[in-house]
């Protein structure tokens, strides 16, 4: 695929200064975060455009993590968590998904482009899949440009 | 020293100059109020209204203030914040220039000095407005001060319809409206004709200078648990307030650059009182209502000698439970006052009746 | 006896006979066209007491302060009333500590108009009581969504439109103090390990205080408004309110302040809650 770290880096490279997006990953302990594992051991390729933070369940990611990290300069966020009915917690994905729903849609009426925040659901045996939302999630990023609203640039 | 006389077109001269060498800031038109706002032309400005939604303390003391920036890794470096530039501040209306007058001496009178305020202050010429027509919320003539009062400017003006008596009060003040003519007799008489009309107009007429005995053995007194319930302790009336100046120290970092900053902060928040021990001396709403009111006619006596309430309304106006700082006042003085139940009780008809 | 006799007459027979501490009411402002809450403990006290259209402010607010006195009696218009409803749904008050006396209410006048959340009001009778003072009011037809033209703008348009309106923020907190709902002993603005939102008022760290303000209202805000009038800053807050009650009704069909028995739509899932937005 030409979406590949390796044509990306030398696509990078002779577009020197090209928009790379900075992207914090919340992924679920149980499934997603073993699913990211599962790419690396499986050696298959994705923009190393994340920055992972490993929490125990998407139940765990406040709506805060995510602004927060808009705010201190991640050009877009990705939460992962396990699929419907899969949650390690029983119930923590269903509850965390009517917060992320609201959060989705009110970012949206605020005017951030939507695309800057991304929600999946990817298991651990789901390591192809991870990839596929990452590279993903990076282009809808990239295409967006850098994040400017909600970012505090420099410090008052 | 002598006063002149502008026009309106005079004005919108000396405006125009003041610009070029410095900010000029007015009150202007935002929805239904105004605002102090950065104008270059008289145009822009709004001087009908009688007060500004902040008052102008807000441009000597802003709510967010760069201290200084520093470099973790070059501790000794700190950078000092820029100078401010120099700035005209006009239409000021004569209880917001006795408040700077007030916050003078807490930031820039006897003892310690308060860098960042004097070094704004210094820079500062203060051209007041005085008052004709008075708002519902208005009492400055209840705390020592007028609708034409001068106290704190450095210039102040007075409509006399289409032109404007321009009186100096400070060389500052006199050094920019030199050039104009001087005043005819008339113009005076007419100025202090539209003072006195304006000072009747004031309706209130609470006597504030007892309180202050009355207030020194208060503390516990149980009229504050009844009075304070109404209030919400929100910050808005202390926002709002041209005499209060409490602050907050923080710093801001990112990677290994930071800046020190002070923003406003606020008595009726239950983290300013808030002990590193985890103690609040301050916890029960009640007691954070009393402070502020103990503040304006009690403290600030002991400090600086003089009562920090101007009589500006801002409070009563911004109030979101209704709370009227002249009836908490009036309530106080009865219950104070070793009156019986009875007064309160007619207090209470008499204000019903108010309605 | 006109709703204002009523009202006076039984706060009265209610503190003389000692049902209640406290009756929680308006009496007027000192300033013409205001009213203030009022506390009332003696009897004597209640004829001083009004409801009419200057009484904006909800006196749901002040339960959590006052429930330690005893049983408090507390006149409640629609919203107040579905205010008590949140309260009693996440287990603030219980329902014997209230004595609820409901009011039909006409509409909160600021400055001589009607206040802006009143005008697409759908619940003017309280929706919980235990008596009806006066005659309820008759229940408006369905107003316009007062959305529509903002959410027509292109993102841009309206992030400008809430960053120039939440610049005026002096994070004063009157919105948060006057608000039923927000009775945490910590607000997320206090905490300052991890200090979530900026202490200044640059635009980031204001509009990050009204989003994550309204992240915490979905599911619980009943629209009273209080926000809007309460703000010295004039800053729409409901604009930020009423979207999440709108989202929170149209993806999970519920509405706060209705049920108390239902958990709020934000602490409970249904395994069939629409999915389109993750991949």
């Amino acid at each position: 695929m030409d979406e590949s770290p390796v044509t990306e880096a030398v696509a990078t490279d002779s577009t020197a200064g090209a928009f790379e997006p900075k992207i914090v990953a919340f992924l679920c302990n149980w499934c997603s975060y073993a699913g990211a594992d599962l790419a690396g051991i499986s050696r298959i390729q994705y923009p190393p455009s994340i920055r992972v933070i490993r929490v125990p369940c998407s139940g765990r990611v406040d709506p805060f993590f995510i602004l927060k990290a808009l705010q201190n300069g991640a050009d877009g966020v990705l939460v992962s968590g396990c699929h419907p009915g899969d949650c390690h917690y029983l119930t923590g994905n269903y509850v965390a998904r009517r917060r992320f729903a609201v959060l989705n849609d009110l970012l949206e009426f605020a005017g951030i482009d939507p695309g800057r925040v991304s929600f999946s659901w990817v298991s651990a045996a789901e390591g192809e899949r991870f990839a596929e939302v990452v590279r993903d999630v990076t282009e809808k990023v990239r295409q967006l440009g850098p994040n400017k609203k909600l970012l505090k640039e420099e410090v008052a | 020293m002598k006063a002149f006389i502008l026009s309106a077109e005079e004005l919108g001269r000396l405006v125009t100059e003041w610009a070029k060498s410095g900010a000029v800031y007015a009150p202007v038109k935002v929805k239904d109020w105004s605002e102090f706002r950065r104008i270059s032309s008289l145009a822009e400005a709004d001087l009908t209204r009688v007060n500004t939604k902040l008052s102008a303390r807000s441009l000597l003391f802003p709510q967010c203030e760069t201290m200084f920036r520093f470099e973790t890794s070059h501790p000794d470096k700190a950078q000092l914040a820029a100078e401010p530039v120099p700035q005209v501040i006009l239409g000021v209306r004569p209880c917001d220039a006795a408040g700077i007058a007030v916050l003078d001496k807490f930031f820039a009178g006897q003892g310690e000095t308060d860098t960042f305020y004097r070094r704004r202050r210094d820079k500062t010429i203060l051209v007041g407005l005085a008052c004709q027509v008075p708002d519902d919320t208005c009492f400055c003539t209840a705390v020592g001060g007028s609708p034409a009062g001068t106290r704190g400017l450095d210039l102040l003006l007075t409509d006399i319809g289409g032109h404007y008596v321009a009186e100096p009060l400070t060389e500052r003040g006199e050094a920019a409206v030199k050039d104009m003519n001087e005043a005819a007799a008339a113009d005076l008489a007419k100025k202090d004709e539209l003072a006195s009309k304006a000072t009747a107009a004031m309706a209130e007429r609470i006597d504030t200078r007892k309180l202050k005995e009355l207030l020194d053995t208060a503390d516990t007194n149980p009229v504050w648990g009844e009075l304070s319930l109404p209030c919400v302790n929100c910050g808005a009336c202390t926002f709002v307030c041209p005499t209060c100046h409490c602050f907050d120290i923080t710093d801001e970092t990112r990677k290994d650059k930071g800046a020190r900053i002070r923003v406003w902060d606020t008595c009726q928040s239950c983290m300013y009182s808030q002990h590193a021990s985890g103690h609040n001396p301050r916890l029960a709403p009640a007691a954070r209502f009393r402070n502020r009111t103990m503040d304006k006619f009690r403290y600030t006596v002991d400090q600086v000698g003089e009562v920090s309430c101007v009589g500006c309304g801002r409070c009563i106006r911004e109030c979101p439970a209704g709370i009227d700082i002249r009836e908490t006042v009036e309530r106080l003085m009865l219950a104070l006052g070793e009156q019986s139940a009875d007064a309160m009780q007619t207090a209470d008809c008499k204000m019903q009746k108010a309605k | 006896m006109s709703r204002e006799e009523q009202l006076r007459k039984r706060a009265k027979e209610l503190l003389a006979k000692k049902e209640v501490v406290m009756v929680i009411c308006y009496r007027a402002g000192k300033r013409p066209g205001t009213a203030t809450p009022a506390f009332v403990t003696r009897p004597d006290g209640a004829d001083s007491l009004v409801f009419d259209d200057r009484c904006g402010m909800n006196l749901a607010a002040y339960l959590p302060r006052v429930k330690h006195l005893g049983r408090i009696a507390v006149v409640a218009k629609g919203c107040d009333s579905r205010s008590l409803v949140t309260l009693l749904k996440e287990k603030q008050v219980t329902r014997d500590q209230l004595l609820i006396l409901g009011v039909g209410c006409e509409g909160v006048k600021e400055k001589g108009k009607l206040s802006d959340a009143c005008a697409t009001c759908a619940y003017p009778n309280p929706v919980i009581c235990d008596e009806m003072i006066g005659e309820k009011v008759t229940e408006p037809p369905p107003a316009p969504d007062p959305l529509a033209d903002f959410e027509k703008l292109t993102p841009d348009e309206r992030w400008q439109v809430l960053a120039d309106d939440v610049s005026r923020c002096i994070r004063c907190y009157a919105c948060r103090q006057v608000c039923p709902n927000c009775y945490c002993p910590t607000c997320f603005v206090d905490t300052n390990s991890p200090q979530w939102v900026g202490k200044t008022t640059a635009e980031s760290d204001n509009m990050m205080f009204h989003l994550m303000r309204a992240m915490h209202m979905a599911g619980r805000c009943v629209e009273c408004g209080s926000c809007s009038r309460g703000c010295p800053m004039g800053i729409d807050l409901m604009r930020f309110n009423r979207k999440v009650a709108k989202i929170v009704k149209e993806r999970f069909g519920a509405t706060a302040g209705l049920v108390p028995d239902e958990p709020p739509a934000l602490a409970a899932f249904d395994p069939g809650d629409k999915q389109e937005f993750i991949q």
